[in-house]
């Protein structure tokens, strides 16, 4: 079968897939709104945006279809610009995890033994540690302002669990005799593991990933949130802070829009990202479909 | 009996090894910290006029090591401290050591967790053996649906929502604080447990609300693969009851779940500082939250240290239950 | 083999089952097709029948069938499951049908599955089964379980005491047929009974089956894709091909003169252990499976050598001869 038969084939299934439960087309949408908005978003409104002290929780209207903040921005203005620098240094993180967990969770599969062991003892360290207490160490106390080390660190914390499902499955294949078949026929090493190893686990990696930069979308915003990041920037976890701790959008009803606005777009992605992950078990599992 | 004795030996043993490289990776987070903090009490005591003598002891009684002299003996002497309990004093609250005040938060955050756990346990259990049963049908898919999107939000979004709702929209419940000091003082009678039970429901809640999914998820999945199993047909084919039936299938389901216990608990405490900040809650996250922003360092350590103590601790808990249920473990 | 008298002695006789008619089919996407087609059999009562196919059959189905147990997608869609003392099984309401599964109706797995529940030891288990029936005597229940262990040979104290991973295939396959027994069921089926075990505990088992059903008096039905294990124990063989029984007589003249065409077939791919293996004539072509079952005509005609034109269109009947045995195949009739 050729690699474009095998392409073809496979994005039908991925059509199959969306279209046998439509919610999932709707989930594809969501995500791909959320990374549209990431890359275009800020291009449509100014660095500093306005604002207008006379006009601080403004009702709802055209104009401000999500109110205002207590400055008087415009908060749909902030949702769309704050998700930008967010999402990159989740873009960027789960990069760093799919290819130390990759990397990590083939090595161990491919190997066994000793370098087995010791990897994996690494990675079940990792998972144990409370992740997200880690993390707020260690931005306290390595400055983590800057975008690339926040995604390195990000992304250093969360490569266990992919490495262990990499392993695995990398197991399973060698028990269906892939690898010895592969060696047998006198392949390469470096074959094996592009050719027949990587495509194998390529769904876990995708998942995996976008499980991960969710996850990393989130600890950031909670690392904003709780304050533990500097405020000077523009995203949603600024705007939580602000409106549980700061301005008291607690106790006004004027200002309840402020809080929700963030709440909502990130209860809107996970919708997003849970729809996609539907599909994509599905597209990668078909034995599902027969049940 | 002795397998059990060896696992656990063994569980003992790398839970140390763990909790060894924890404290190593704090201590020297925090003497190579940017502008070094043990440094920077020193001299603040020699500010306020402590001779260089005095203010040296004093800043070794907060971090555990001497400011001065290299870092492995620093390392030595922090390292000597902690085998006795001593993690040092902390810098916000003056001359309280930190064990105590970790010690006075950890039950706070401890009761929440657990109650969260059990409650979370209980209905995920529940809801996703239904979800499993009725997989191909429209009530399992938004079971499903609804239990990965609990499951994937951060869990400062169902604290936010919980306060705005039931204590701003609804003046349901208090909004902060383990217990109401105007109302009850700490003592072992049934108004102050009352009262503390009454502060806990919102924040248990949030925990529940929190890891709930997460149980769903895994149990429809390990009663799906039970399903499949032969034994369930040989049940029903000898003509057991349908009760029975479905009790060997939950008790086969729930099993695999304990393996997912270690993960919980760990993302449960990490929760904790978002939960306990939302709601005010005294426990060990608050305690972490605040010595950061009071720069408090020794108490900071203090507080992570003792999180992941509890998490190692709750691992090796949740495997040795494993082990004690499972007859393919505990005897062989 | 010594045969103990068993602590109860009271014991209904053993049932006749007849099947006329039966037709099961399961949904699938291509719609409703039918893995078990319109098939009549009957066990008379104190005979052990086999019931050979191979994988995709029906004849797993069938024997589900005989204990209104069809999994789902399948139903029965046609025909009737007469058992004395039961009734028609196919008619039974959920409640009835769970009461005579275990206590009319002994089902024994194949020995490659786990048949026990893995968290509770078999003495549990069996305790289940007797509440589960409303057994009122439960020591009485594990008095007879310990009878019927003994008799096969096993140490019944500690095998009740064990888990099912701390017993080795061929005491599994013993339990399982202690679980079968031990209600008093006097219709047995047995699926694959020997599949998995290795030579010795095969011969083992098979002399227990052949033990138990004469001592206890039971109708017995075996379901086997073995030959060989339908000529060490039954008395009557039936052959099922793609949902149709194909034939059926006594064994030893089934498999002395074979007559359709797919028994002879299997016949002739048996290797004899006095024979030269190349003798061996594997049957060309495969089984077909739910979907590839001819809607029309006769099942086997794409494998058949005798095909004739009138296998395109017409199933050929079931044709019971004077000496009693029954072909469906319109070739054999005519000669």
């Amino acid at each position: 079968m050729s690699a474009t038969t095998a392409r073809r084939r496979f994005w039908r299934g991925v059509w199959v897939a969306l279209k046998r439960r439509p919610s999932r087309l709707v989930g594809v949408g969501i995500v791909a709104l959320f990374t549209v908005l990431a890359i275009a978003g800020p291009w449509f409104y100014p660095d500093r945006l306005p604002y207008d002290a006379d006009d601080i929780y403004a009702p709802i209207s055209w104009k401000h279809p999500l109110s205002t903040d207590f400055e008087g921005v415009d908060v749909l203005a902030l949702v769309i610009t704050g998700t930008r620098g967010v999402l990159l240094v989740a873009a960027a993180a789960g990069l760093v995890t799919v290819v130390l967990g990759t990397a990590t969770g083939l090595y161990a599969g491919y190997r066994r033994g000793a370098a087995d062991s010791v990897l994996m003892r690494i990675a079940d360290f990792i998972l144990t540690i409370p992740g997200f207490p880690l993390l707020v160490v260690l931005t306290v106390a390595t400055n983590l302002s800057a975008w690339w080390k926040m995604a390195l660190v990000l992304g250093l914390i969360g490569w266990g669990s992919l490495a262990r499902a990499v392993r695995s499955q990398t197991l399973s294949l060698r028990e269906r005799g892939f690898i010895e078949a592969a060696r047998g026929l006198g392949m390469p090493v470096r074959h094996i593991v592009a050719k027949e190893l990587l495509p194998n686990v390529a769904p876990y990696i995708a998942t995996n990933m976008l499980i991960a930069v969710t996850a990393y979308i989130y600890a950031q915003v909670g690392l904003f949130f709780l304050g533990v990041l500097p405020l000077n920037t523009s995203n949603w976890g600024v705007m939580l802070n602000q409106a549980v701790f700061g301005s008291g959008a607690l106790i006004s009803p004027d200002a309840l829009p402020y809080l929700l606005a963030p709440l909502g777009a990130i209860l809107l992605l996970t919708l997003g990202v849970v729809l996609v992950i539907d599909a994509m078990e599905e597209i990668f599992n078909p034995r599902l479909r027969a049940a | 009996m002795s397998r059990f004795a060896w696992r656990l030996a063994g569980h003992l043993v790398r839970g140390l090894v763990m909790i060894w490289v924890v404290t190593t990776f704090t201590f020297f987070l925090i003497r190579l910290m940017p502008g070094n903090p043990v440094q920077i009490q020193y001299e603040r005591l020699i500010q306020i006029g402590m001779s260089p003598d005095q203010a040296e002891s004093a800043t070794a009684v907060t971090y555990g090591f001497l400011p001065h002299g290299s870092v492995w003996s620093q390392y030595l002497d922090y390292l000597w401290a902690l085998l006795h309990g001593d993690l040092g004093v902390s810098v916000d609250a003056q001359g309280v050591q930190v064990t105590d005040r970790v010690m006075a938060a950890a039950p706070w955050t401890v009761v929440l967790v657990l109650s969260g756990i059990l409650v979370s346990f209980l209905i995920g259990v529940v809801l996703g053996v239904i979800a499993a049963i009725k997989r191909s049908k429209a009530t399992g898919h938004a079971l499903s649906v609804a239990g990965s999107l609990l499951h994937g939000v951060p869990p400062f979004v169902i604290g936010i929502l919980l306060v705005a709702l039931f204590t701003r929209v609804w003046k349901l419940f208090p909004s902060g604080g383990q217990y109401n000091a105007d109302e009850v003082s700490p003592g072992f009678y049934l108004d102050f447990f009352g009262n503390v039970a009454y502060h806990a429901v919102l924040p248990a809640t949030a925990y529940a609300l929190a890891s709930y999914g997460g149980w769903l998820l895994a149990m429809r999945s390990s009663v799906a693969s039970v399903l499949g199993d032969d034994f369930l047909l040989a049940a029903e084919l000898r003509g057991l009851t349908r009760l029975t039936q479905f009790r060997y299938l939950v008790r086969n389901a729930i099993l695999p779940l304990f393996t997912v216990l270690a993960i919980s608990f760990g993302l449960m405490f990490g929760g904790a500082i978002f939960i306990e900040r939302i709601f005010n809650y005294p426990g060990l996250g608050m305690l972490l939250i605040g010595s950061i922003g009071a720069r408090d360092y020794s108490m900071m350590s203090g507080a992570f240290l003792l999180i992941t103590v509890a998490v190692i601790a709750a691992n090796i808990l949740a495997d040795l239950l494993y082990t004690a249920i499972d007859p393919r473990v505990r005897r062989t | 083999m010594a045969i103990i008298e068993l602590a109860t002695p009271v014991r209904t006789g053993a049932p006749e089952v007849r099947v006329d008619g039966l037709t099961v089919a399961y949904r699938t996407d291509a719609g409703e097709l039918p893995a078990v087609a319109d098939v009549s059999l009957e066990l008379p009562a104190g005979t052990i029948t086999g019931l050979v196919g191979e994988s995709g059959s029906g004849k797993s189905t069938l024997a589900l069938a005989l204990l209104g147990a069809v999994q789902h997608p399948g139903r029965v869609t046609a025909g009737s499951i007469t058992i004395d003392g039961v009734g028609d099984v196919t008619k039974l309401d959920r409640a009835a049908l769970r009461k005579a599964r275990g206590k009319h109706i002994g089902y024994v797995f194949q020995a490659a599955q786990n048949s026990l529940n893995p968290l509770k030891t078999v003495g549990k288990q069996l305790l289940d089964l007797g509440r589960s029936h409303a057994v009122g005597d439960l020591r009485g229940l594990l008095r007879d379980a310990r009878g019927l262990l003994d008799r096969m040979g096993l140490d019944a104290e500690r095998v009740l005491d064990a888990y099912q991973h701390e017993l080795s295939g061929g005491m599994r396959q013993r339990v399982g047929i202690m679980f079968a027994l031990v209600l008093n069921a006097h219709l047995v089926v047995l699926d694959e009974p020997t599949t998995a075990l290795d030579m010795i505990t095969q011969a083992n088992i098979l002399q227990i089956v052949r033990d138990v059903h004469t001592a206890l008096g039971l109708t017995t039905l075996v379901v086997t894709h073995d030959v060989g294990v339908v000529a060490e124990v039954a008395q009557r063989l039936a052959v099922m091909y793609g949902g149709r029984i194909v034939e059926f007589g006594p064994t030893a003249e089934v498999l002395a003169q074979p007559r359709h065409p797919y028994t002879r077939g299997l016949v002739n791919a048996i290797p004899r252990l006095t024979g030269d293996v190349d003798e061996a004539q594997p049957l060309p072509g495969r089984p077909p499976t739910l979907g590839t079952i001819p809607a029309v005509g006769c099942v086997f005609r794409e494998r058949c050598p005798l095909r004739m034109s009138v296998c395109e269109t017409v199933a050929p009947p079931p044709v019971t001869s004077a000496d009693g045995r029954t072909v469906a195949c319109h070739a054999v009739v005519q000669a």
